[in-house]
């Protein structure tokens, strides 16, 4: 495919990083929608892109508007929306890792570090805070307000 | 951005979301996001500025369910 985001150097170095780490695969679901959505097409362009640097990884395109059942269902409200699931016996499984917004500048890494943490099903955390985190009794909404610099 | 898509693979309690504050201006400015990074817990019962260890995130978060 042609790549227009991506450089030779960062394909390689993500190219590298997918080979050595992914594991289970993943479905990237992308809500977009027509107007008024200025970042819409280049988000496309960086999935389409990114997904293609391994076999592991998929995507699904699908409109806000025009599906807003599966929008609700996975709380996707925002376009673009991005929700990594997890791809497990033709189920996607949703961990709650989304964007919304386009993963661009310093969320660039982002985006590629939640796809090999889905993947992999390894958050990285250390011991003592994965055990805390267990032991939640409500709902955590953890909203995350960035700027692509 | 990381540490909260962290948590969130800990626990299916956990939902995080990165928000591009300036895609998104209204919703930032509903959230009174004046600086980013900016961790709004449950619609603003706990507002983290900054960039955090995961110590203090956890803390907050536990503060919050708590509540």
């Amino acid at each position: 495919m042609p790549y227009i985001l991506l450089n030779e150097e960062l394909i390689n170095q993500i190219q590298d990083m997918f080979d050595s780490q992914l594991k289970h695969p993943v479905e990237i679901l992308y809500f977009s929608k027509q107007d008024r959505c200025d970042t819409c097409e280049d988000t496309h362009q960086l999935l389409e892109e990114v997904t293609s640097l391994s076999d592991k990884l998929h995507l699904s395109i699908h409109n806000l508007e025009e599906n807003p059942e599966l929008a609700q269902q996975y709380q996707v409200v925002l376009a673009p929306g991005l929700v990594i699931t997890g791809l497990e016996n033709d189920k996607l499984l949703d961990f709650g890792v989304h964007f919304s917004g386009i993963p661009s500048g310093s969320e660039f890494g982002s985006l590629i570090h939640a796809i090999i943490m889905v993947s992999k099903r390894d958050s990285g955390l250390k011991p003592e805070i994965r055990k805390e985190l267990k032991d939640l009794s409500i709902p955590i909404n953890l909203k995350v307000f960035v700027t692509p610099t | 951005m990381v540490l909260a898509h962290q948590m969130a693979l800990e626990n299916p309690l956990i939902h995080a979301e990165m928000i591009e504050a300036n895609e998104f201006y209204d919703l930032a400015r509903r959230y009174n996001v004046s600086s980013v990074p900016q961790i709004t817990i449950n619609e603003g019962k706990s507002v983290i500025l900054g960039a955090v260890p995961e110590a203090y995130l956890l803390q907050e978060i536990i503060r919050v369910m708590q509540s």
